[in-house]
């Protein structure tokens, strides 16, 4: 074994020497011979010839024995490479559109697995044991049906962790958005609140100090030490060592820092990577004293990692125990059902949650579009094997003589294999580049920052790419090989360049409506996803997104008076509202998308339980309120500054309200109450166009508006919140304001301020991003598709040229024959329209859920789709057709 | 030429090995002796024998060695190894039985 090794490696690597040792070797033996017959008395040159006679053909043995030293498999390889490659370097044409469309093909999929690979599979970095660590989830029976919760309680944790014995570590992590930084300098970021345990789940060593330890992270309440992320560490303090032991705000309480964890470390969060990581009980202390011994404040998840040889099922069987246990301590606190009657259970599922019970939208959708993905895949394919297979068939003459020269099939599948290879690498460099300069976009779409990372250097992206061009190069190499291997050498060699029928292949027809049919798919799929999303975009919300800001202050645990918080209110609009560029400002307490109030149903004299109706959702302003959203008043008046605390009790009522409780009298000075008995009765004195603040599609909403200052008179005070409506894009306004308000807030108290779009927007996403996807994969396949119906048609017509000539010679008319050419291309769009359509109709009924307000099987999308794809053949055909006209009877009957 | 054989298949390698046994020997002379201790009935192209000897020497089952010949040329040596020599027994051995076998066949009356 190890000689044959050496032998092949240093045949292979020391060909030279080889060469001329086989050469020095071989005529040695001759020139023995011919001595030997110069001895029994022939002439030099007579002895030299009976000598060679006597020996065989030297090429031909050398041949052999350089097969036989085993390196034919090296040598035939490069010769083979060689071969392909100058055969595509004297067709850049043909070459340049193969490598287009395999780039395309796998640079989509490639892109596409990534971002599939990050959400459904790829441990989070620096993680021990990905497979035995697991989050924990707990589910029990809660009015009628089944709640599955990951957000557990302090106390919950404790007794999980205390009663199981499946787990080796266990952990608490709670992520939250706090503020960092005081003043003018504090930003809301992104910090994980996490038990001291934590860190032992990751093999991440500090770049900088140290991390904190379980003792730091006690309740009542933890150490105030804080570890920076790294990119907090660059951005903040410049990446500077002398960062260890400067305090730093976060959250409500001062911060010692006491180390920087590596880059790329996060813990275990689909979101934002954290900037910095303090103790739960740090967090959880400065907020409440009681949370570790109530039950009844979810805030936290619980990671766990199994012992070695614990099963998943005997850790789920051993944390469900745990939970009934602790589900009974629970009911010494609170009034619960008992833990059997609940069905308590509890999970060690997956960390990644889109692979567990609460699996959001998000990954449905990647997983669809990797299924578009996977599809241009294959029409790309399906093009490149037709294009092979039509150059296959060109050589086959070329082919048959090889054949009859004596290479073997076996030799000239490999050849043909080897071409379809070459082709498929230079396709997956073209994909790589796809992927990683096109991609941006995608994985900006999908994943957080810091995972939109570049393909060139990520390992698996990479193996997934190589893996799929091998896959293609098998696909598309796969035809011609076997269609080489069927040809009848004898049958080639006689029919000469022509053939004097033009004869169909099974395969490439196959091919071609296989094409047509899935752009057609992907096509339709592209339209309806259009309509949906401008269905989406045309949909009157009820306010205007685009000029508004929305502009949060917080208190940060400072306490003011009553009369101070509403003054602070009143002093955020005024000054938001003589902002330059600022048109006017109200002040709010429900915001769209995001968080809204409810105050339960109103009570209306005469009508009975107005809660069936639906739910009543209540919004407050100051007078400028409609105005600066843009909310339209149907009829009736909006609140003045006369609707203050102490003058009647007014309200404004939303459209579909007024029409569900007065579906036939005017809403219009009718009277409602809201909360206790005692509060008094307002007065409907407008009604406003329908909004829609919790769900973009669905039932219709009922919203009511007060006077802010009715409200606080009502119900305490107004949150710090206040809606800007500026003189252009919210975006350019979101600093300045921000600036401008932050100097008005007392102490560590701060503003964050956003556009209201960063609320509507993701409400908008999957729609836009299946628009996308859609119409970027459909527009790619119905390219190839083109291309493929262009290149057989061409071919068939450089294959009937003799044919044509002859009709041409017999007298069909110019019109004949392109009708002929044509026609046969129409055909095959047709077909494909046909297939590709019923498929769409079956399928549809998949994809509507995803669709906004949109019927899967609409005619405009279809006849749309089925109009473009036949105008498209048609151009693909019309070329070739043209060019068939031009054939001269003449030269073409006298070729070959 | 009625009296001169087509070698049959797989059995230049053992007389190669066979010749061999003899001593190290260059190409030209291991066919020099084939075609003299096989009395010229043996029908061996010159050339098939190179292949065969690199087949080997791949093998492991000869090595090779550039010496002087006795005119004093250049000229590449084929020795047996080890694991040659047993080879060499090996299919001795299996060319008897084979040929016993075939011949008491061939002479059932």
């Amino acid at each position: 074994m190890f000689t044959d090794l050496r032998f092949r490696l240093r045949a292979l690597f020391r060909r030279d020497a080889m060469e001329q040792e086989l050469d020095d070797e071989l005529r040695f033996h001759i020139e023995r011979e011919t001595d030997k017959y110069v001895r029994e008395g022939l002439s030099r040159a007579e002895a030299e010839r009976r000598a060679r006679v006597a020996f065989g053909g030297v090429d031909r043995i050398k041949d052999d024995t350089r097969d036989s030293r085993g390196i034919s498999m090296f040598d035939t390889l490069s010769q083979d490479l060689r071969y392909a490659w100058r055969g595509l370097r004297s067709k850049p044409g043909f070459t340049t559109a193969v490598v287009l469309t395999l780039g395309l093909g796998i640079g989509a999929n490639t892109a596409m697995f990534g971002i599939v690979d990050r959400l459904l599979f790829r441990p989070p970095a620096y993680l021990i044991a990905p497979d035995r660590v697991h989050r924990v989830y707990v589910a029990y029976m809660w009015e009628g049906a089944e709640r599955t919760e990951r957000t557990l309680e302090y106390t919950r944790f404790v007794d999980l962790t205390r009663w199981t014995t499946s787990f080796d570590r266990t952990a608490a992590a709670a992520y939250r958005s706090l503020p960092v930084g005081t003043g003018e300098d504090a930003r809301e970021m992104p910090v994980a609140t996490i038990s001291g345990s934590f860190f032992d789940f990751f093999e991440a060593r500090p770049v900088l100090g140290r991390f904190f330890t379980p003792e730091e992270d006690h309740v009542p309440r933890g150490s105030a030490v804080v570890v920076l992320g790294y990119g907090l560490w660059q951005s903040r303090y410049g990446g500077r060592a002398d960062v260890l032991g400067k305090s730093l705000y976060v959250g409500n309480a001062i911060h010692t820092v006491i180390g920087v964890a590596p880059i790329g470390f996060v813990g275990i969060t689909d979101e934002s990577a954290p900037a910095a990581f303090i103790p739960i009980t740090s967090f959880a202390g400065s907020r409440n004293t009681w949370y570790f011994q109530n039950y009844n404040w979810s805030w936290l998840e619980m990671f766990a990692r199994r012992k070695a040889g614990v099963s998943v099922e005997a850790a789920n069987a051993d944390l469900s125990v745990a939970f009934r246990r602790s589900w009974e301590a629970q009911r010494a606190q609170d009034r619960l059902p008992t833990a059997t009657e609940v069905r308590a259970h509890a999970l060690a599922d997956p960390v990644q949650l889109s692979r567990g019970p609460e699996a959001g939208p998000d990954s449905r959708i990647v997983t669809w579009v990797m299924g578009v993905a996977v599809i241009v895949l294959l029409v790309a394919c399906a093009n490149v094997a037709n294009l092979l297979l039509t150059r296959a068939v060109n050589r086959r003459r070329e082919i048959a003589l090889r054949l009859a020269l004596g290479v073997t099939r076996r030799r000239l599948v490999q050849q043909l294999l080897t071409e379809s290879m070459l082709l498929a690498i230079l396709g997956g460099v073209a994909g790589l580049a796809t992927a990683q300069w096109g991609g941006n976009a995608l994985r900006a779409l999908f994943l957080r920052a810091e995972d939109a990372r570049a393909v060139l250097t990520d390992f698996r992206t990479i193996a997934f790419a190589g893996a799929v061009t091998l896959t293609v190069s098998l696909l598309t190499g796969l035809a011609p090989a076997l269609h080489a291997l069927r040809g009848d050498v004898a049958e080639s060699l006689k029919a000469g360049a022509r053939e004097g029928t033009y004869r169909r292949s099974r395969i490439r027809t196959g091919l071609l409506l296989f094409q047509g049919a899935f752009s057609v798919l992907l096509l339709i799929g592209a339209g309806l996803f259009v309509r949906s999303l401008s269905n989406v975009r045309s949909l009157r919300l009820g306010y205007d997104v685009e000029p508004i800001v929305y502009v949060e202050g917080q208190k940060r645990g400072m306490s003011f008076s009553r009369t101070e918080a509403n003054a602070l209110a009143e002093r955020l609009v005024e000054v938001a509202a003589a902002t330059p560029g600022i048109e006017s400002a109200t002040l709010t307490i429900s915001v769209p998308f995001w968080s809204n109030e409810g105050r339960g149903a109103p009570f209306v004299p005469g009508v009975d339980s107005l809660r069936k109706l639906g739910r009543f959702m209540l919004q407050a302003g100051s007078p400028a309120y409609f105005r600066t959203v843009g909310t339209r008043l149907v009829r009736g008046r909006e609140f003045t500054e006369a609707d203050r605390d102490g003058s009647a009790p007014v309200v404004v009522i939303s459209e579909s309200m007024a029409k569900a409780i007065w579906p036939t009298k005017d809403a219009i000075g009718q009277v409602m109450r809201i909360g206790s008995d005692t509060n008094p009765f307002m007065t409907i004195i407008g009604i406003a166009e329908d909004i829609r603040g919790r769900q973009i599609a669905g039932e219709r909403e009922f919203w009511y508006y007060l006077p802010i200052a009715q409200y606080i008179a009502r119900f305490g005070e107004a949150d710090l919140n206040v809606f800007a409506r500026a003189n252009g894009r919210a975006e350019d306004y979101v600093e300045v304001l921000r600036r401008r308000l932050q100097a008005e807030m007392p102490g560590v108290s701060y503003v964050k301020a956003s556009p209201l779009n960063a609320f509507v927007a993701p409400r908008q996403r999957s729609w836009q991003f299946g628009a996308t996807m859609f119409v970027a994969f459909g527009g790619l396949a119905l390219v190839l598709a083109a291309i493929g119906l262009y290149s057989v048609i061409a071919y068939a017509v450089a294959q009937r040229t003799h044919e044509l000539g002859v009709r041409i010679a017999l007298g069909a008319s110019l019109g004949d024959v392109v009708r002929m050419i044509a026609g046969q291309g129409l055909t095959f769009a047709v077909a494909g329209i046909a297939i590709g359509s019923i498929i769409a109709l079956w399928a549809g009924q998949f994809i509507e859920p995803l669709l906004f307000d949109q019927k899967a099987k609409d005619p405009l999308v279809f006849v749309s789709v089925a109009v473009l794809l036949f105008v498209v053949a048609m151009i693909a055909t019309l070329r070739p057709a043209l060019r068939a006209t031009r054939v001269d009877p003449t030269v073409a009957l006298r070729s070959d | 030429m009625t009296d001169r054989l087509d070698l049959p298949q797989g059995t230049l390698d053992l007389l190669i090995l066979k010749a061999l046994s003899l001593g190290p020997q260059h190409g030209w002379a291991i066919s020099e002796r084939l075609h003299l201790v096989s009395r010229a009935t043996l029908q061996i192209p010159q050339g098939s024998l190179y292949p065969a000897l690199h087949r080997l020497e791949r093998q492991g089952w000869i090595r090779a060695e550039w010496g002087a010949s006795d005119n004093n040329r250049r000229a590449k040596y084929y020795e047996l190894t080890r694991a040659g020599q047993k080879q060499l027994e090996a299919e001795t051995a299996a060319w008897d039985k084979l040929t016993t076998a075939v011949a008491l066949v061939l002479k059932m009356a």
